[in-house]
């Protein structure tokens, strides 16, 4: 991963079930009179309702990368794609990605931090979820990639609201959460948003990664958030898709700063071991010794870190760390993120 | 127009047209030059003072352009759908067309008379004397690169996960699948048609021997490979995506288990084109720098072309009689070098 986003062109990634509002959305950008020029990447063509030579089919083709990382799959379809926009001489502001609804999220983002000309070029902006407020909870009991699409967003939105009570509503959130502690939820009619809530959010740029949602880490104190989870002791991914169910957040915070060489060391052996089944990690630390606050986030196993300035208050520099994944010990990761307390 | 730069060899004539050079080929004493914009521009490589013949050929960007198998002419296809065949005379006409696909590659070689291109992962053949319908071959993946072999027979089409080898003339026969995980594009072959080579999506080169099926892998690169070129005779096989021109030998039972040649150590900046002089035992490299040099496998003497800034390298061509050098960048730059003088 580079830090270098000078010129880069962002690159937001639309994910959600069939009929869940997708389409909608992109029409909805597509059509909005924001000044800007979205060049659009779509799995199906016809469905929007814009004739644009901009928009782009592409035939999801999944790529193992034989480059040390054992769960390294990416899109070749969108390296082609991407190479071919790079050369267009009009220029565009951004790329819109809409998948498969039942494609997982993983390799298109891994797309944008393994190929070295995507990654010159562009750089994911964020990952959004659209999920369908009166099927979602139906969708989630019935396993596959909706809980991908959920656990590796950025931003969700859950459509179709008007269909629901307000209290099933609440229950849906809840869902999510459990999911994914940091995506940023909004409730929505027909997809009906400001697009500023969607697009620009720099999801993966370390530096404005500014905080990982405190409310959420302030519940998971006082209450076991794992609602419907068993703890599951066996580390290793299972060939079973059962085992998908699994999937679910841990965060942990601590006010003693960090040792880095212990936490590099740390993070780094669980995700070569436990990467595959840990889909994002996101963590906000105070190393011993210096002032400024360290980012660090992961991709499966592809992670990065730097440090990215000052504490906003001098008084509250708690370490958070959050990862999302399936068979997660939590016990164990606990352990190990406190034994890198300087 | 720039001035000859007596520091580099050869006389250089450069121009600035600002998109990004899709890529380059000679037909004759004509270079032809596809862009980003859709314009494919044609020079003479043996009147360097005319102007260049400029057609709009795509409605979006060029992808890819090859010699036709007319005399002057030239084939590209482009985002648009389109495969365009543009003549001297400055005629662009459409030859097929996919509407919301991109045209992606595309090769032909004038003594068999074959045009082939390709759109996803199809592959298209159209004979010389053919009124029909192209014959389609289907692949499992999308196609990343097209050859057809020295004889014009035979013909290699990269893909994921290897590279499919078809009778060109043969219609009803299938392909004979040359098996290697992981994304083949560009494509080389020996001159002698002995080899078949495949640079990779990852940072390496991989090759078959057809006689035998032998795997030859070649790896350590620090960038994507790119470019792949033979010298004239076969010795070697040079390649990109180092910050030297790597160089394998293919004398005396092949590379492996060789350590390769190399020319131009230029610390850290990755080569992005090569291109054989057909005439001479020398290869022309082109860097990310826009940098361009010519020099032979092992020795260190290296001679600089004009050229150098304008972004990577992204067109590297000689002309037939490897007497004149055409240069393209990702930034618009075109270099055409006379070495006559």
């Amino acid at each position: 991963m580079t830090q270098d986003t000078l010129q880069k062109i962002p690159v937001t990634v639309l994910t959600g079930y069939l009929g869940a509002g997708k389409t909608t959305l992109l029409n909805r950008v597509l059509k909005e009179n924001h000044g800007k020029k979205y060049a659009v990447i779509v799995n199906e063509f016809g469905e929007i309702g814009i004739d644009n030579d901009l928009v782009v089919g592409a035939d999801e083709e999944i790529f193992e990368m034989n480059n040390g990382c054992i769960c390294c799959t990416v899109r070749g379809d969108l390296i082609r794609i991407i190479g071919g926009l790079m050369k267009r001489s009009d220029n565009f502001d951004a790329i819109l990605v809409e998948t498969t609804g039942l494609a997982d999220p993983a390799p298109v983002a891994q797309t944008f931090f393994t190929d070295e000309d995507v990654r010159r070029r562009t750089k994911l902006d964020g990952v959004v979820t659209v999920v369908d407020a009166k099927h979602v909870a139906q969708t989630l009991d019935d396993g596959g990639e909706a809980r991908e699409q959920i656990a590796f967003a950025d931003v969700i939105l859950v459509n179709k609201t008007d269909l629901v009570e307000p209290a099933e509503i609440k229950s849906i959130e809840s869902r999510i959460r459990a999911l994914n502690p940091y995506a940023k939820i909004h409730l929505t009619d027909r997809c009906a948003i400001d697009l500023n809530h969607i697009l620009d959010r720099g999801a993966f740029d370390l530096d404005r990664i500014l905080e990982i949602d405190p409310e959420f880490l302030h519940d998971d104190h006082a209450s076991d958030h794992g609602h419907d989870h068993e703890h599951n002791h066996e580390h290793r991914h299972d060939p079973n898709p059962v085992h998908s169910k699994d999937i679910r957040s841990v965060s942990f915070s601590t006010d003693r700063p960090i040792n880095p060489q212990k936490f590099d060391a740390w993070v780094n052996d669980i995700l070569m071991s436990q990467g595959q089944d840990i889909l994002r990690t996101k963590g906000i630390l105070n190393m011993a010794g210096d002032d400024r606050r360290f980012v660090f986030q992961a991709v499966h196993m592809m992670s990065e870190g730097a440090f990215t300035g000052p504490w906003p208050t001098s008084d509250n520099r708690g370490s958070r760390l959050v990862f999302i994944g399936r068979n997660l010990d939590e016990a164990a990761l606990k352990q190990g993120f406190e034994a890198c307390a300087a | 127009m720039v001035p000859a730069d007596t520091h580099h060899a050869g006389r250089t004539r450069s121009f600035s047209f600002g998109d990004y050079v899709v890529g380059a080929a000679s037909n004759g004493r004509v270079f032809g030059c596809a862009f980003g914009d859709g314009t494919v521009r044609l020079f003479d490589s043996l009147t360097p003072d005319a102007e260049p013949v400029c057609i709009k050929a795509h409605a979006g960007a060029a992808l890819c352009i090859s010699a036709d198998i007319d005399k002057a002419a030239f084939l590209t296809g482009g985002d648009d759908g389109m495969l365009v065949h543009t003549s001297m005379l400055g005629e662009a006409k459409s030859l097929a067309e996919h509407k919301h696909r991109w045209v992606d590659h595309v090769t032909a070689h004038a003594g068999s008379g074959y045009r082939v291109y390709s759109v996803g992962k199809d592959a298209y053949v159209i004979p010389k004397k053919s009124a029909g319908e192209p014959r389609k071959l289907n692949h499992k993946s999308s196609v990343g690169g097209l050859a057809i072999n020295p004889k014009g027979r035979r013909l290699a089409v990269s893909h994921y996960d290897g590279v499919s080898l078809w009778w060109l003339g043969a219609k009803d026969s299938g392909p004979t699948l040359l098996e290697w995980k992981g994304s083949h594009l560009q494509l080389a072959w020996s001159p002698d048609g002995t080899h078949i080579m495949s640079a990779m999506q990852e940072n390496a080169v991989h090759g078959w021997r057809l006689s035998d099926g032998e795997h030859m892998r070649m790896s350590g690169y620090g960038a994507k490979v790119r470019s792949l070129a033979f010298t004239r005779k076969g010795h070697f096989l040079a390649t990109g995506g180092a910050d030297t021109v790597v160089c394998w030998p293919f004398t005396g039972g092949g590379p492996m288990g060789k350590a390769p040649a190399q020319f131009g150590d230029t610390e850290g900046v990755a080569v992005t084109a090569v291109a054989a002089n057909p005439k001479l035992d020398l290869m022309a490299a082109g860097f990310e720098t826009g940098a361009v040099i010519l020099g032979q496998p092992g020795q260190d003497r290296t001679v600089s072309v004009a050229g150098g800034g304008g972004g990577s390298v992204t067109a590297l061509c000689w002309n037939p009689d490897g007497d004149a050098l055409l240069t393209g960048t990702e930034t618009g730059e075109i270099h055409i070098t006379d070495f006559r003088a």
